[in-house]
Formats: structure tokens, C-alpha cells, sequence
């Protein structure tokens, strides 16, 4: 063996450790699973969306072409183009809503009962208008979700199909209305933009806005909370596991751990001068963020004032959102102390914070794609379990006075933060933080060394 | 005189693993007590359950009458132990490391009176007001040796205190632990040097594969060994037992 090949065999022995391979293992799982996650939610996103269609009836229009006298109509047209997706005719229903109303009040309440997140409003006197070649109406209508970055697609999905019935009913004008000379009204004979697009938020209808303009106003101002929140615990998690393992290799923790002082408060004082870094960081990282964002988002801006829709914060929800930072910044370094109690010196504490990274970084993924109120109960479950989750879906369930999620968020991480202090004292009134997992019984006879 | 420390049957298991062979010995008030043995024979591991670091797996021990398996916090406040290859922390200084530790002990003038002694222990001058990471050493030593006996514990435990030092700095620590003993602190210390526990243990206990296989003082054993040396005596003894 060359020099140099002895050299390579020495480090990756030393490198490639079960706990380095092991999380490498695991960064290429969470990966693969935020891959199929986020390819899931566009699917869902750019899938036809289920449509209420309300007064149908006045959007029937007779047309006469070569072939004879048919009728055109946008539920006709919609099934058209819904089958030809691959759609089954016998499901069309699930797809296709259609309401006998000239009410807008009463579509609002039809959608508001039967969970349905988009509508199209034919004016009562769309076909007459289109027949006298005047632009017929229609309204969009869209109830606005507090999803993640593709929550809101759908929104834009159902607008190019309101595009398309505009295409479609030009084209049949200008084959069969010969005599109209308004090219105006015959290349746009629907008018179905500006104040007729109408997006219901929180129970108030807003004219003018669509969900995609709200949802990009919204997580310009809370995007950066999930990210700090995951900065910060990666930092703080890393120096509380490198401390730890510090501490060992110097063997200063046995000099601690023989002088008069309680465990519990070793545990605590090491968690609170953390938190307290933590919390310097999270504030210098807030102030430095949100210049960026503000300077990111300033040329950008849709102009939209979010307090005109309700979605404002009071100094109240400003007041949970900072206690759900604490306390996930508590819970975090609750899960270090454990971690680190079994780091063997400073090199092993390294690996131990790829766990902490995971756990930090996957409800990031989740709040800012598929966001809460748009994930399913399996994701809501993970989400909810970690807490690192809870400040960072925080400011948005705010927004929508979601109180209760934001409430037991905080009981569920006090909780927590409770349940990791007393394991973390309990390891330190053990013998595994001095003699470390492989003098353990339990782990002993798992791996049959004695 | 007191008994300083008693160790009754005292047994260790790591798993299915014994360490520590059920070991009996008493230490009175004011002895140096030197426990040797080869490496991996027990000594740091007693060591380790009288300083309430590790659990006893049966047996007691006592601390001047304090049990350390019931009583560990009354332990801590007459104890001090230093293990081997000891460190402080780096980005201290020796005289805030010092202070760090003293606070444990005391508050106010009495706490800085603590650290003024801490610091003529020491011995390390202008030194003492340098980050630790830059001691060598022998200074890293003498500042860990004035920090165990700086808050006057009844109790000093030492685990291979002069290890990989020089002949001076050796020399110097061993009269340090001499000064103690005759201030009444009782010290038990670990070895590999069978001329330094000759030279400073007033009683001395052999272990071997986590049994206590000799107790006596070093003229004692010399003498049923008919050996010249504590070095002599502890192969015969390994090599009998």
C-alpha cells in the first residue's frame, strides 16, 4: 500500500462513521421525500380544480353556423374541456358544480358551505349582452386558503380557464357573427378581469385582488420566520452539542459534575445562556432579514395593503409569536442536551446535530410549500410533532385568527420542553454521560458486545 | 481517628461486565491513600463511584458519614476530584477559571479570599491572568491542583495527578499534596508511579481485575514481599493473584 493510499484508508476510516453514514442516509430520505412532497403539491395544484358554476342558464347563447342552429354555453364548454383532460364523464359532477342563482350572495354562501374555492358569477345578463355585442360578465369568485407557495395555484388555473371560455366563445363569434364589426368585443367578448375577479378572505370579499397577489404579500412578510427559526436552531443546536462534547474531551463536565451544584441547575443554566444566544441571534438575524426581504420585496410589492383584508397582527399575536420562538428555541436545545450526553468528544458531537438539522429543516419545507392548512392529516401530524413547526406557522395562523392552533402549539411545546429537561437530568444523574451508550445494558445486548 | 471515607463490598457492573468486585477498605482522616494497579484494573472507576460520578451497583460507600448514593450533594460539598487529564475551560483564564469554580463554594469577600488561594497554589504569576489554552502542562496541572484544594474539601481524590508531567512539575505537585495532608485534608490518589506512592501514601491498596488483592501501608507490603521496592511488591502480587 502507497503512502497515500494508507493516508486515504485512515481518513475515511475516521470519516465515514456509522453516525456520519447514517445521516447522510437520512439528509438523501428527507430530500427524496420534500421531491415527491412538492411534486405531489403541484400536481394538486395545476389539477383541474372543482368549480361552481352559478346562474348556468344565462350563459346559453345560440349559435348558427353552416351545419345549423347549437347552443353554446360555459358548462358545456367546461365539460368539454374537463373530459378531454381525461376527466370520466360520470365524475364531471365532482368536478363541475353548477347553480341555478343570480344571487352572488347566495354563490358566496354555497361555496362557503360546501367547501368549494372557486366559482365563476354569469351575470344575469351575460347572453343578452353577448347577442348585442356588448361584453357579458363574468366574476371570479375565490375563497382565499392560508396554504403554502403552491396552495394557491388554482387560483391561477381557474383564471386560464376563464381565459379559454373568453378564446372559445371569440372564436365562435367571429365564425358565425360575420355582420359584428366590434373587433374589440369580438377577440374579448367576456369581461371576466380587474374588479370582476373577487377573492373572499377571511369571510370579507375583496375585489380586485386574487388568492396569488394575497399569498405572495403574505409570505413576503412571513417567509423569513420559518428560515430564521431554522438558522437559529442549527447554530444554537450545534454550539449546545459542541459544548457538550467540549466538555467531555477536556473532562471539564466530570469537574462540574462533583461540585455542589444540582444537576437541574447545570441542565438549566446550560439551556438558558443558550436561549439567551439563541434569542441574540434570532433578533440580529430577524433585523438583517428583513432589511433584505424589504429591499427583495420593496420593487416587487403587489401594493397590497394586508390590513385592508384583516391580516393584520395585533402586539398580542406579536407577543405568541416571539413565546412560540422561545419555547421551540427551549425544546431545541432540550433535544441537544440529550444528543450531546451521548457525543463522545467534540468530533462526535458534530455528527449529532445532523438530527436536529433534519427536524429543523423539514417543517420549513412543509410551512413554506404546502403550508399548513393545505397538507393532510399525516403531514399535519409530523408538522404538528415537531417543534420547531409551531413559531413557524405562527404568524399566519395569526393572521387568520387561528388562536387555537397557535395555543396549542405553545402547550404542546411546553410540554415538550418539559419532557427533554427531565430526560436531559435524568442522563446527567446517569452513568451514560460519563462512560457514554457503550457500557449500556440495553445497548449491549442490541449490538452482543459485552 | 474519623473515618474519612469506607467502602463496603463495593460493586460495579457495566452491563453484564463487573468491574468492581465487591472492594472493602477504609480511609482515616488525614491519610494519603494510594490505590494502584495496571490500566483497566478498577482504580479510576472506584474512583469515579466515591466521587459520585457513577452508581454504585451495590455496596456503600461513605464520605465522613455522608452516603454517596443517598446523600451525593452533601458528597459534593466535602469532596473535591480531579480526574486525569483534567482540562478547564479554554477560553478562561486561569483566574477566571478560578473564580468560575469558587462561586460554587462561596459568595462575596469570602468567595475572593478563596480565589487569592486558589491563585498562591497555582503559583503561575502574571500566567494566572492568561487564557488557559495557552498553559502547558504542568501549568494546566498546578491550576486544576489549586482548584481541588482551593475550597478546602475533607476529601481530595486524585486520579493520576502527576501523569506526563516533568520531574519538576512532579516534584512540586507532590509536595502540594504533602502540605494538604498535614492541613488534615484526607487524599486518595491513583498511580501508575510506585515510587511516588511509596514516597507520598501513608496506606496503600493493590487492585487487580477490580479486586482489591493488598491493603497496607508501603513498609508493610515491602515486608511480606520480601521486596525492596512498591514496584517489586505490586508484580509479585499481580502475578499471585
Amino acid at each position: 500500500m502507497s503512502h497515500i493510499t494508507n493516508i486515504i484508508s485512515k481518513e475515511l476510516k475516521e470519516l465515514l462513521t456509522p453516525g456520519s453514514v447514517i445521516s447522510v442516509v437520512l439528509m438523501v430520505v428527507l430530500f427524496a421525500g420534500l421531491g415527491g412532497m412538492i411534486d405531489s403539491e403541484i400536481e394538486k395544484a395545476q389539477a383541474f380544480p372543482e368549480l361552481c358554476v352559478v346562474n348556468e342558464d344565462a350563459s346559453i347563447i345560440e349559435f348558427t353556423d353552416a351545419d345549423g342552429t347549437y347552443t353554446w354555453s360555459i358548462s358545456s364548454f367546461l365539460e368539454d374541456l374537463y373530459t378531454s383532460s381525461g376527466i370520466p364523464e360520470d365524475e364531471l359532477s365532482d368536478y363541475i358544480r353548477l347553480v341555478d342563482s343570480d344571487s352572488i350572495d347566495e354563490a358566496y354562501a354555497i361555496m362557503d358551505e360546501e367547501g368549494i374555492g372557486s366559482a365563476l358569477f354569469v351575470d344575469p345578463d351575460f347572453s343578452k349582452d353577448i347577442v348585442s355585442g356588448t361584453r357579458g360578465v363574468v366574476e371570479q369568485i375565490y375563497v382565499y386558503e392560508p396554504t403554502g407557495m403552491f396552495g394557491t395555484v388554482s387560483s391561477s388555473v381557474v383564471s386560464s380557464v376563464m381565459s379559454m371560455i373568453n378564446e372559445d366563445l371569440s372564436k365562435r363569434l367571429l365564425g358565425t357573427q360575420i355582420d359584428m364589426t366590434d373587433y374589440g368585443f369580438l377577440t374579448e367578448p367576456i369581461d371576466y378581469n380587474g374588479d370582476n375577479v373577487k377573492t373572499i378572505v377571511n369571510g370579507k370579499v375583496v375585489s380586485g385582488i386574487t388568492p396569488q397577489e394575497i399569498a405572495g404579500e403574505v409570505s413576503s412578510q412571513t417567509m423569513m420566520i420559518p428560515i430564521i427559526i431554522m438558522i437559529i436552531i442549527m447554530m444554537v443546536g450545534s454550539l449546545v452539542i459542541s459544548s457538550m462534547g467540549s466538555e467531555k474531551e477536556n473532562k471539564t463536565l466530570e469537574t462540574l459534575l462533583t461540585l455542589p451544584i444540582k444537576r437541574t441547575s447545570i441542565v438549566a443554566g446550560k439551556i438558558i445562556a443558550a436561549a439567551i444566544v439563541g434569542l441574540v441571534y434570532g433578533l440580529a438575524y430577524m433585523v438583517g432579514m428583513s432589511i433584505y426581504m424589504n429591499s427583495l420585496t420593496g420593487t416587487m410589492s403587489s401594493g397590497l395593503n394586508l390590513e385592508d383584508l384583516g391580516l393584520t397582527l395585533s402586539v398580542g399575536d406579536y407577543a405568541l409569536v416571539m413565546l412560540s420562538m422561545f419555547l421551540s428555541i427551549i425544546c431545541a436545545l432540550g433535544i441537544c442536551m440529550i444528543l450531546g450526553a451521548f457525543a463522545k468528544n467534540y468530533k462526535s458531537a458534530q455528527t449529532m446535530t445532523m438530527p436536529l438539522s433534519i427536524m429543523a429543516m423539514i417543517p420549513m419545507f412543509i410551512v413554506m410549500f404546502s403550508g399548513w392548512y393545505g397538507s393532510g392529516a399525516l403531514i399535519q401530524a409530523v408538522t404538528f410533532a415537531i417543534p420547531f413547526s409551531h413559531p413557524m406557522m405562527a404568524m399566519q395562523a395569526l393572521m387568520y385568527d387561528d388562536v387555537t392552533l397557535v395555543l396549542s402549539g405553545i402547550a404542546y411545546m411546553v410540554v415538550f420542553a418539559v419532557a427533554t429537561i427531565l430526560i436531559t437530568v435524568k442522563l446527567y444523574n446517569s452513568d451514560i454521560l460519563i462512560t457514554g451508550l457503550g457500557q449500556n445494558k440495553t445497548v449491549q445486548k442490541l449490538t452482543g458486545r459485552k | 481517628m474519623v473515618d474519612a471515607l469506607v467502602l463496603n463490598d463495593v460493586r460495579k457492573s457495566y452491563g453484564n461486565r463487573e468491574a468492581v468486585h465487591g472492594i472493602s477498605l477504609t480511609v482515616k482522616e488525614g491519610e494519603i491513600f494510594g490505590l494502584i494497579g495496571h490500566n483497566g484494573a478498577g482504580k479510576t472507576t472506584t474512583l469515579r463511584m466515591i466521587s459520585t460520578l457513577l452508581n454504585i451497583t451495590s455496596g456503600t460507600i461513605s464520605v465522613y458519614g455522608y452516603d454517596v448514593a443517598t446523600e451525593p450533594g452533601k458528597v459534593r460539598e466535602i469532596i473535591s476530584y480531579l480526574p486525569e487529564d483534567a482540562g478547564a475551560y479554554k477560553d478562561l483564564t486561569g483566574r477566571a477559571y478560578l473564580e468560575f469554580i469558587a462561586g460554587f463554594f462561596a459568595s462575596g469577600k469570602e468567595r475572593d479570599a478563596m480565589v487569592e488561594k486558589g491563585m498562591r497554589l497555582a503559583d503561575l504569576g502574571d500566567r494566572i491572568d492568561s487564557k488557559v489554552d495557552t498553559y502547558s502542562k504542568g501549568m494546566m496541572r498546578r491550576l486544576l491542583i489549586a482548584r481541588a484544594i482551593m475550597p478546602s474539601p475533607k476529601l481530595a481524590i486524585m486520579d493520576e495527578v502527576t501523569s506526563g508531567l516533568d520531574v519538576i512539575n512532579a516534584f512540586e505537585i507532590r509536595e502540594i499534596i504533602r502540605e494538604i495532608a498535614r492541613s488534615g485534608v484526607t487524599v486518595v490518589m491513583s498511580s501508575h508511579n510506585m515510587f511516588e506512592v511509596d514516597m507520598l501514601c501513608d496506606r496503600v491498596g493493590v487492585i487487580d481485575g477490580g479486586n482489591l488483592i493488598l491493603l497496607g501501608t508501603p513498609g508493610e507490603l515491602k515486608e511480606r514481599y520480601g521486596a525492596d521496592t512498591l514496584e517489586e511488591v505490586f508484580v509479585k502480587a499481580v502475578k499471585n493473584a
